[in-house]
């Protein structure tokens, strides 16, 4: 059996975006059994444009969930565009998760939106300035809080959704420099602590698609500049052909 | 491409402060554009949601920097569904 996970992030909704995704929304309910949304929703996280999200996105006839991303908190409006997002019936995780009984199996979505930080051997540490050590702390809170959500799901397959990268493989193409700006090695550590099956991040615009992490777990990172489609579909479980 | 023959070339500073302004102006705020910056002049490339948003990008900038001749090479993302899918047995 398979279960059918249709993704995208870094979609930036305002008023000048609300129309262009939904024709191809529209086709959802026929090729996939939920949608999974990796962060950076808005443009400046208000409440505002996450009511243009909530009508893009909202009413799909298959279920919605989501993650925030960076700009999702630029004006510091969360608690208000989770309201938004959630009367629209999107579901929206952070250290969270939940179980989708779809015809193929059970789906375990677990999300967090993670930080920044680096790769093993490039990364910053829990060392020196109050700034420094917040910023580090922040890194492996989120990266705890995602392994916890994961662990806790009974389900037939786990899909780790995430905003920043949990592997460097999927920042092909982005400057060097700015990979401890765009995810950490500690997401991919909860990610390979739990029976993934999948993981899914946004964030990296300049990124590739695909990679996995140290423990073989398959990530893709779906970017809407890096799938340029309105969606990726993943059939995950049984060969069907 | 704005600017006039002539123009001096953007120095190493102004590429910054143009990375900069394209994400932290409210009206701008993308962080996937690339400033490029060439022997005549910058290049700004990479891929918007709408084609309002890459003509606020080329606005904000030539009104900032009138003198710096910029060149743009930005995409509006497409956004058709999807033909195919990916099988992860």
């Amino acid at each position: 059996m398979v279960i059918r996970i249709a993704a995208v992030g870094d979609v930036h909704v305002d008023e000048d975006v609300v129309g262009r995704f939904r024709p191809a929304l529209e086709e959802l309910p026929d090729c996939a059994d939920v949608l999974l949304l990796a962060g950076d929703l808005t443009r400046h996280g208000t409440e505002a444009e996450a009511r243009c999200v909530a009508r893009e996105f909202g009413d799909l006839g298959v279920p919605v969930i989501t993650v925030l991303g960076n700009h999702d908190h630029q004006c510091d409006q969360v608690p208000q565009v989770v309201k938004v997002l959630e009367d629209a019936g999107i579901t929206v995780l952070e250290g969270t998760g939940t179980v989708l009984e779809c015809p193929g199996g059970r789906l375990g979505v677990a999300g967090v939106k993670g930080f920044g930080g680096g790769f093993a051997g490039r990364c910053a540490s829990d060392f020196g300035e109050p700034e420094m050590k917040s910023f580090v702390r922040t890194t492996r809170e989120s990266a705890d809080a995602l392994a916890a959500a994961l662990l806790a799901l009974e389900c037939d397959a786990l899909v780790a959704l995430t905003h920043y990268a949990p592997v460097p493989d999927t920042l092909a193409g982005e400057p060097l420099e700015i990979y401890p700006f765009l995810g950490c090695y500690q997401l991919g550590q909860a990610i390979d602590s739990a029976p993934t099956a999948l993981a899914l991040h946004g964030h990296a615009h300049h990124g590739t698609e695909r990679g996995t992490t140290p423990g073989g777990v398959r990530v893709r990172n779906v970017a809407h500049p890096v799938i340029k489609q309105a969606y990726s579909v993943f059939h995950l479980g049984d060969q069907v052909d | 491409m704005t600017g006039q023959p002539g123009d001096v070339p953007p120095d190493e500073y102004v590429e910054a402060e143009i990375q900069n302004m394209l994400t932290e102006d409210p009206s701008v705020a993308e962080q996937g554009i690339t400033v490029l910056r060439r022997e005549r002049g910058l290049v700004l490339s990479g891929e918007v949601e709408s084609p309002h948003r890459r003509e606020e990008i080329l606005r904000r900038v030539a009104e900032r920097f009138p003198d710096t001749p910029v060149t743009s090479d930005i995409g509006v993302i497409r956004t058709q569904a999807p033909t195919q899918v990916e099988e992860l047995p």
